[in-house]
């Protein structure tokens, strides 16, 4: 092998290596999780992959909720103060994209992780 | 010197890879604002320009239209023509006007069947306007219903008036669209240019890209669970989906929606949802928004007939759930559904 061909395989291996280096963190997808957001500001931020269920007490507007993540992947809201209790109905979120909303909390969940490959959801 | 060549070849490749790859990167970060009106999320994201300022000063738009349209704020044009019902003519915006004369146009293709903005009495009779939900008897719903038509409007350009005194109007089912019409108005104007804005107002959205023609996929929501039942792509467009799901309350096992079917009283049962995408013109967006209501009160065959009626008013596609749960479109769009993706 002569001097020149060494070098070249040594660049083409640091550079490959920086690109691969480069790819994976621009396209660092993160796990599964939901955002508790009250009012646009994040409160809580739950990984949806953990195995253990988890249970989280926020406070929105009006006042206190009650948010279950059942540690297979899903969350909901199981308690909230607030008249109609749309929330505590509406079906558990898994999927990104998926949101639970209470507006007299003004408190939104959303399941947030790797690219839903929608622009907008209309409801 | 010829043995440095390829090395430096290499060298360069990557580098420009790299470059373009760090370019294609560094397109401007969408900025989202989250903010609560008209009993909804109104969700705002908006990628270049001055998007930040451009969020705020969206919100404060729809939060002008609220003050105009609104059923309960005091002040509001609507609650001024609500007041004075049986008491003669009340001055209006020419703005509310026009809107007003918008909602008249839609209910129109179909007589005021399946859409009837004067139809609120009745929705307050089922406790949609207080909350205070219960089923009225059959009796209650038909002497309601008398004074509950939009043949109690008498509009000019200038003024409103209900002839009979327990006339009410209500423009709940309009005013989400007829904010993303003046936001749309707003946006073709603003400088810089954003790339692309995309509102999310209590499901009701405007995709704008201004001159990109952005291509859009839209998912819509599953009336019956999270997640969506499909996707739809489009231009730049408005787009309102009248559901089911949304509000309602239920009694002995019977689902009763907000949307009250004006040709019966009762809540309407034909179908889970409903999504119109209307294209971007002035009004479209309120236009959209009624038209979602329409077609959500009708038959399959009624929806088939008023079709062409509705593209006239710039409807470029509708894709429906009915009631059992069966996905169709109307006009030249491609809705996919998911198990199909």
């Amino acid at each position: 092998m002569k001097r020149s061909d060494r070098i070249t395989a040594v660049v083409i291996v640091v550079a490959v290596t920086l690109v691969v280096v480069f790819w994976i963190v621009i396209h660092r997808t993160r796990g599964t999780v939901a955002v508790v957001r009250v009012y646009g500001k994040v409160v809580a931020t739950v990984d949806l992959t953990f195995h253990e269920p988890q249970t989280l007490r926020i406070t929105g507007t009006l006042g206190p909720l009650v948010i279950v993540a059942d540690g297979k992947g899903s969350i909901r809201v199981t308690e909230s103060t607030c008249p109609d209790q749309i929330c505590v109905h509406t079906v558990p979120a898994r999927s990104p994209g998926d949101q639970i909303i209470c507006v007299p909390n003004h408190m939104v969940i959303t399941v947030e992780g790797k690219a839903t490959g929608i622009d907008a959801l209309t409801q | 010197m010829r043995k440095i060549i390829a090395p430096v070849v290499v060298l360069i490749v990557i580098g420009a890879g790299l470059a373009a790859l760090f370019v294609s990167h560094t397109s401007p970060e969408p900025i989202t604002s989250t903010y609560f009106l008209m009993d909804t999320v109104l969700t705002i994201k908006t990628t270049g320009g001055d998007a930040a300022t451009i969020n705020e000063h969206l919100y404060a738009l729809a939060s002008n239209v609220d003050s105009m349209t609104s059923y309960y704020k005091s002040g509001s044009e609507t609650v001024r023509v609500n007041a004075a019902a049986g008491k003669g003519p009340v001055p209006v915006s020419p703005e509310y006007a026009a809107l007003l004369k918008a909602a008249v146009a839609v209910e129109a293709i179909d007589h005021g069947r399946t859409f009837d903005i004067a139809i609120s009495p009745v929705s307050s009779l089922w406790g949609f306007t207080t909350k205070d939900y219960r089923v009225p008897t059959a009796k209650k719903i038909s002497d309601t219903l008398a004074y509950s038509h939009s043949d109690q409007l008498v509009l000019s350009d200038t003024t409103v008036q209900l002839r009979d005194s327990r006339a009410r109007i209500d423009l709940g089912g309009i005013a989400k669209g007829y904010s993303l019409d003046v936001m749309e108005e707003y946006l073709r104007t603003v400088e810089p240019q954003p790339l692309q804005v995309n509102i999310n107002f209590g499901g009701n959205l405007l995709l704008y890209s201004g001159g990109r023609k952005h291509d859009w996929k839209i998912g819509i929501q599953d009336p019956r669970g999270q997640g969506i039942i499909g996707t739809v792509r489009s231009g730049d467009a408005f787009v309102a989906t009248s559901g089911d799901y949304e509000r309602y309350f239920e009694r002995d096992g019977k689902r009763y929606c907000h949307i009250i079917d004006p040709s019966t009283g009762y809540p309407g049962t034909l179908n889970q949802s409903v999504t119109v995408i209307t294209d971007i013109e002035p009004m479209h967006g309120a236009i959209g928004d009624a038209l979602g209501k329409v077609f959500f009160c009708s038959t399959a065959e009624t929806q088939r007939s008023l079709f062409p009626a509705a593209q006239s008013q710039g409807t470029v596609g509708i894709v429906i759930v009915d009631a059992a749960g069966a996905q169709s479109t109307l006009g030249p769009i491609t809705f996919v559904p998911t198990a199909a993706q």
